[in-house]
Formats: C-alpha cells, structure tokens, sequence
C-alpha cells in the first residue's frame, strides 16, 4: 500500500509541475478531480477513462482520480452522481446507454435532464458477427442461408434483439434469440459453434484479424472507420440503427463555463496522442468528437429511436 | 516452440527490475490476501495504475504475482481467524481453522502453503506446455455442458455438508432465490429490485461472501468471547512440533495432484471461478479418503485439495485468455483491460505477433511461484503469531477490515447495509446449523446454471434429442443423478449423517 501512496504522490507531483494545456481565462479545477466509471475495471470504457484521465491531468494541471461504480450498465453510478456538486471536480466520462436504453426499459431515478452534457470523445461499434467459417459470409448471404434452415441469434441487449426479430419477421427467418449475459458471453458461443451468428459490443475486433469472426454488419448510423466496406443496416435497407457514444456528463446545475472547460478538454483529449492511440489500438473503438449540445441532441434522437423500438 | 524467444524470455525474467516487480507484487497480494475483507479482484483494480509506471512485461508479471499471492495470503486468515477473505478460501478453512486449533497452526499454514506453490507451478506448467495449442478444447464445453457441470457442482458441493437434508435444503434454496435477483439476461427487465438500481447487477458476491463468511465469524467469536472465553486461546508450542513433516506431506502429495487437475480443468472452462473449483476438490478429497469423517476435524488434506485447486485455477484462466481471448474469471477479465492499457491486446494474436513476451510472462509467472514459496515460509512464521493475539483485540480489527473492504469495492453505505445484513444472516445460519457453504455455493452457481440452462433449452428449440449428440454433458447429467440419488439414500438410510457438519 505505501508503494501505492508514493507512486500516487509522485504522479500528483507531477501533475502539478507541468504547467496545464487549459487557457488562462478558462475555468480551472482548484483541487484534484474525480472521474466516475460506470462500469467494473477493465472493461473498454475503463481502460480509456484511465488512459483520458491522464490526458485530463495534462490538460487541467490536476490529478484525476478514477472511481469504478459498476452496475445496472451504468444505471449506478448516474443514479448517484446526480447528486453530486455541480462544481466540476466530479465528473462521469460515461456510456449513453445508462441513458438512451435504462429509463425506457425501467424506472430510473434519473432521466436525461438531470444532467449536463460536455463533449463526446469516443464512438460505439454495435455489430452484427459471425464465425469465420460459417456459410455465410456476407449480411445478404446470411439471409439467403436464414430462408432454408433455422438459424440462432446470441443477443446482448433487448434493442438488438428487437431489431434483429424485426428483420426476421421480414425476411421471413426462423430465428431463436439466445441470451449471453454480457459481452464477454459471446466469443465461445460463436467459437464453438453454438450459435449461427451474434451481437458484437466490440469483441469483433480481436478475432476478425484472426479470421475466427467475420463482421456482417453495423447496427451503427455511420460506417465503421475500422471496415469501411461492412455496410450499415440502414445502408442494407433495413430503417434501424444502434449507437452508444462515450461523453463527459456533468451534474445538472453545473454553470456554463465549466461545461465549456470540459469541452475544451475533449477537445484537447481527443487530439491527445495516448488517449487516440489506447482508444483505437488497443479498444477498437472509433474517436469520435462532438460538442455539448450536439451530444445532448444525439442522445436524445437515439433514446426516442430505442423508444420507439420497444414500444413494438 | 520459439526457443530464442524462450531465452531471451528467461533472461527478461531474471533481471533484477523484474525480480523486484513481481516480488513486490506478491508481497502485496499475499498480504491483501491475508487481509479479510479484501479480495484479489479488488487488488488487481487497484494496482492497475500501479502499472502505468513499469515496462509492460514487468505490469504483467506484477499482476500475475499479486493475485498468485492473494490466493496464498488468503489461506492465513481463513486458517487462522475461520475468517476466509474470499469464496475461494471457504473451503480451507473448514480444515484449516481446526487444525490450528489444535495447536497446530503452523503445519496448517504449511500444507496451504505447499498446496498453493505445487498447485501454482503444476498449473502453470500445463499453461505453458500443453493448453494454449489445445484452447479450442475448452469450446467444446458449449451450454448444454455447462449447465450439467454447474448442475452436477451444486449437487455434489451441497452434499458435502452432511447436516439435516432439509436444512440444506432450504439454505441451498434460498441461494438459488437470492441468485435469481437482478437484470433478466434476455429481457433487461429488472427481478426482484424493488426499484434499486444497485441491485440491477444481482447481490454484490463480495458483500454476500464476506458478510456470510468472514463478518458472521466474527459475531460467532465474539459471542463465544463473552461466553467461553477460557477455550478462546490457543497455546502455541514451544518446541518443533508444529510444522509439517515428511510423512503428513507424503500423504497429502496425492491430494494435491487431484486438487491441482480439478482447479486446472475447472479453470480453463470461462465462468466457472476458483470457488468452484477449491469446493469441488475438498468434495473429491472426502470421498476419495478412507477416513472421511476426519474431514472438517482437522484432515490436511482437506487444506491441500482446497489450496491446490484455488491457486491451480489462476493460471489455468488464463488458457482461454491466451488461446482464445476468452477470460476465465473476473481477475482474468481485469487483466485483459491490464494488457491493454500497456498497448497489448491479449487473445490469439498475442503468440503470434509478440511470442516473446508471452514467455517472458510464463517465466515471470514460475519466478512468482518460487517467491511466493519464500515469501510465504517466513510470512506464516509471523502471522501464525496471530494466533497469541487475544481475540479481543483480533475480532475488531477483523471487523474494520471487512467494513472498509465493502468501501473500497464502491458500493457505498448500500453495501455496507447490504454486508451488515448478510453477517447477521450468516450468524443465525452458524447458530442454528444451517449449511452456509451450500447457501453460499448456490448464490454462485444459480446465476451461470440458469444462463447456461437458457441457452441451452433455447438452442435445442426444447428438443431432449438434441443430448444424444452431447456426450460430455450426458456424463455430467447422470453424474448429477447419482449424486442426487446417493444424497437421498443416505439422508433415509442414516438418522447420523456420515459427518458432522464440516463447517462448524
């Protein structure tokens, strides 16, 4: 534990020698920050908040502590952090999720308007994968194989699995939705044969290299940066998207000048060499730059859309 | 095998930096290990920015080190304090505590100990040598045959505490229910939440573990404080007798091998975990010794089978990570997010593109043993002093330390309550006799059976047919069957269970 103390003397002391990236005029935080994780450690949303924290010690000239609060996909940690002061040393780098999907499918204490919105920074990478070697390689192919035989489908969450019944019905698929509990669930079930093809949060990225997977589709509304020839749903003529964006979310009553500060910062994370580097190499997923109101508009287009579809 | 790159690995290993990071780490861990209250995912979460500071090599084998040293330091308070800090460790001490008892608190602390390095090394021998190219094996346990295994582990683990069957009955009963709280897998719908959202992700395991396992000890002892207190003290001996001696490791030699395959075959299948794997060895240990009814008196093999299952399970998760990039457990999910903040993207892909860091590693990993080993030999000849410390002082501390450790696993005063309420659950099960290995055992395993049990009844489109095609999971449903049928037998044939409850 002393170890530990050092060490983060150490980085705090660092912190403060380096003069911050942040302008004079700005709002600066006075006291060492905390970021809060909606999710456990280790998972891709904590990797890049611990690798963004750094870029934020830069920024800020203070230190940033990560806090974990796993649970409900985030439903946790906003349900706390909207009580907590609205003075900028206590922010979320949070998953849309918590938001666009939680309050349509359960009550929540907290909604939308309880909070404020600074900047997105990372972008979701929803995707429809099969294994390398199933008999389909393509979204179309898939199809045409779904028109003979019964097929099974490794769902994630109730949205794609709405979404992929849609199609279903559609086309005219005998289609059996099977759960995973998380995304961790997927990878043996479509490895081992188990399930025809599955709903990807972003595992695609380490086996399709491999070719042990291949990517069919995005349920995303853009392209992915990564596979700029795997067609989207909507490209495919089916009127669905799914996406999930990473942002800063702050308290509600946080005043103006904050929310602008942390824009900067996202800003200046995003351009931050470390942070691209983890986000994309490491995590595969997309860096992705919005502004506050732009990310507060998205989240609310994509919560009405996921309204929409399970109101089906 | 790339035999350069294994030596350049060796020769990584055994730098000094190295030999400083991966002792550090396992002095770390074995002492949050022996600490009750902390666990080993908690200190991975911890260390991770640790090792933002150290080659990616040395974060590794840093962390590799640390939770092989949780799995060791948390033998010490489940032998000497019945306080065991994880699930895991449950199982030690119900020969453990006993045999230190006994007076003897140093051979036990000495069997857990070279239960765990032989467990450890063997395990990470098969790793190296044989799993990753034979990964693929794992994905031949599907649904179906994971929802027998978890099916036939409940049975079986639940008739090792060989009590009132109808008081099994009702704890394994009412860890099946409290297993069932939280998001429905399929529809996201929350069950049973009451509207909390703490509870959307199910019971936090670590409140429910240290609460039952380590808090309610903690009331029995202070109870028996007040009222015993002359029985409360162990009188450690002078001279040599407490330590291990040739014949009783010769004995245990056996035991340890078994205990060593079952951690490492329950390990290399994703989701099963190392409490799985520690209960599942003890039970074989039992049934496989011509003296069961010694078993929950004091039996060193019963520390040998649970410590050289639980410390085998560490480095066998990491064979469908490597393999396959698949984790085996949460600490193995937590060093996938390790890997990648130092920009390595574990799974397949590593052997292939960076085979020798992979081996630097397996040699980080044997080197972590070895030290572990030492570390632990003098380690045990101080803690064993615990047992000098008047309870008095002993069950506070104990106490802060299981409160603070809720703290710091961010659930807040919500599973603080939810901790204090275990506890006391847990105390009233010790008192009145009721199995809590089986309510804590079917807390764990209801969550992966019914998943598995979902997939598999969804996958089959409600077909039986489908089993024929499915051998493994045949043998583990009839397995599951005679365990059951010998657990009836036994409950109508004897008024006596075969062995006092071993827990208490």
């Amino acid at each position: 534990m002393k170890r530990r103390n050092i060490l983060t003397a150490g980085a705090a002391l660092c912190a403060l020698m380096t003069a911050p990236v942040a302008m004079a005029d700005e709002w600066r935080p006075t006291q060492p920050m905390t970021m809060v994780i909606g999710f456990a450690a280790g998972g891709s949303t904590d990797i890049q908040g611990r690798v963004l924290a750094r870029s934020l010690e830069e920024y800020f000239g203070q230190p940033v502590n990560v806090v974990n609060q796993p649970g409900g996909g985030g439903a946790v940690a906003l349900t706390r952090f909207m009580n907590a002061a609205p003075d900028g040393h206590t922010f979320m780098f949070g998953v849309m999720l918590g938001l666009t999907f939680s309050p349509v499918v359960t009550e929540t204490e907290y909604d939308i308007d309880d909070f404020r919105y600074a900047g997105t920074l990372v972008g979701g990478q929803f995707g429809v994968i099969a294994a390398g070697d199933a008999p389909f390689q393509t979204f179309e192919e898939l199809i045409e194989y779904g028109r003979e035989n019964p097929m099974t489908y490794a769902q994630q969450l109730p949205m794609d699995a709405a979404i992929m019944q849609n199609i279903a019905d559609q086309e005219g698929l005998d289609l059996a939705m099977v759960p995973t509990g998380g995304g961790g669930g997927v990878a043996p079930l479509l490895l081992g044969g188990e399930v025809d093809f599955a709903f990807s949060g972003g595992i695609h990225s380490q086996y399709v290299p491999t070719g042990d997977m291949n990517i069919l589709a995005f349920f995303t509304r853009d392209r992915s940066p990564f596979y700029e020839d795997v067609p989207t749903l909507v490209d495919l003529g089916y009127p669905y998207a799914m996406d999930d964006f990473r942002s800063f979310f702050l308290p509600g009553d946080t005043p103006d000048e904050i929310v602008e500060a942390f824009e900067n910062a996202a800003r200046f994370a995003v351009e931050h060499e470390p942070f691209v580097n983890v986000t994309v190499e490491n995590t595969q997923h997309p860096v992705v730059f919005m502004d506050g109101a732009e990310t507060e508009a998205t989240l609310r287009e994509i919560r009405a859309a996921n309204e929409a579809l399970m109101a089906d | 095998m790339d035999f350069s790159a294994v030596g350049a690995a060796a020769s990584e290993a055994l730098s000094l930096a190295s030999f400083i990071g991966i002792g550090g780490g396992v002095l770390l861990g074995y002492v949050v290990g022996v600490i009750p209250g902390l666990s080993r995912s908690v200190a991975i979460a911890i260390a991770i920015p640790m090792t933002f500071y150290m080659s990616p090599f040395i974060a590794i084998s840093f962390l590799i080190g640390l939770s092989k040293g949780t799995a060791a330091g948390s033998a010490v308070s489940a032998i000497l304090l019945n306080a065991p800090g994880e699930a895991s460790s449950a199982a030690t001490a119900l020969d453990g505590y006993p045999l230190a008892k006994q007076g003897k608190p140093k051979t036990a602390l000495q069997i857990g100990l070279l239960a765990s390095v032989i467990g450890d090394i063997l395990a990470t021998i098969i790793l190296i040598f044989v799993a990753i190219p034979f990964a693929r094996v794992a994905l031949m346990f599907g649904p179906y045959e994971m929802a027998a295994i978890l099916a036939f582990a409940l049975v079986f683990i639940a008739g090792l505490s060989s009590g009132n069957v109808f008081k099994g009955l009702a704890a394994g009963g009412f860890g099946i229910f409290l297993g069932t709280i939280g998001l429905d897998n399929q529809t996201g719908l929350p069950r049973l939440t009451f509207g909390y959202a703490e509870l959307m992700d199910g019971m936090p395991l670590i409140a429910v573990a240290i609460g039952t396992l380590a808090l309610s000890e903690m009331f029995v002892q202070s109870e028996k404080l007040r009222y015993e207190r002359e029985t409360m003290s162990v009188a450690l001996k002078k001279d040599q007798s407490d330590r291990i001696t040739w014949p009783i490791f010769r004995g245990i030699v056996p035991t340890i091998l078994r205990g060593t395959g079952i951690g490492t075959f329950v390990g290399a299948l994703p989701g099963l975990g190392p409490s799985v794997g520690s209960f599942m060895s003890y039970g074989m240990a039992q049934k496989a010794s011509k003296n069961p009814e010694r078993f929950g008196k004091g039996e060193p093999k019963g520390i040998a089978a649970s410590e050289s299952a639980d410390n085998a399970v560490i480095p066998a998760a990491l064979i469908p990570l490597f393999g396959l990039g698949i984790p085996g457990n949460v600490s193995a999910a937590l060093l996938i997010g390790a890997f990648a903040i130092h920009g390595i993207t574990v799974g397949p892909l590593l052997l292939r593109d960076e085979p020798e860091l992979l081996y630097s590693i397996f040699a980080g990993m044997i080197l972590a043993s070895l030290i572990m080993l030492v570390l632990g030999w003098y380690g045990l000849m101080f803690f064993a002093q615990i047992t000098k410390v008047p309870p008095h002082v002993v069950i506070p501390i104990v106490i802060f330390f299981c409160l603070a450790g809720m703290m710091l696993q961010g659930y807040g005063t919500f599973g603080l309550i939810i901790l204090m309420a275990f506890a006391l659950l847990g105390y009233l099960m010790k008192k009145y006799d009721y199995s809590f290995v089986t309510f804590l055992v079917a807390f764990i395993i209801t969550p992966m059976l019914e998943l598995n049990l979902r997939q598999s009844i969804i996958l089959s489109r409600g077909d039986w047919a489908i089993l024929l095609n499915r051998p493994i999971a045949m043998i583990f449903i009839a397995c599951t069957f005679i365990a059951l049928v010998a657990l009836i037998i036994r409950t109508f044939r004897k008024e006596k269970p075969l062995a006092d409850a071993p827990a208490d």
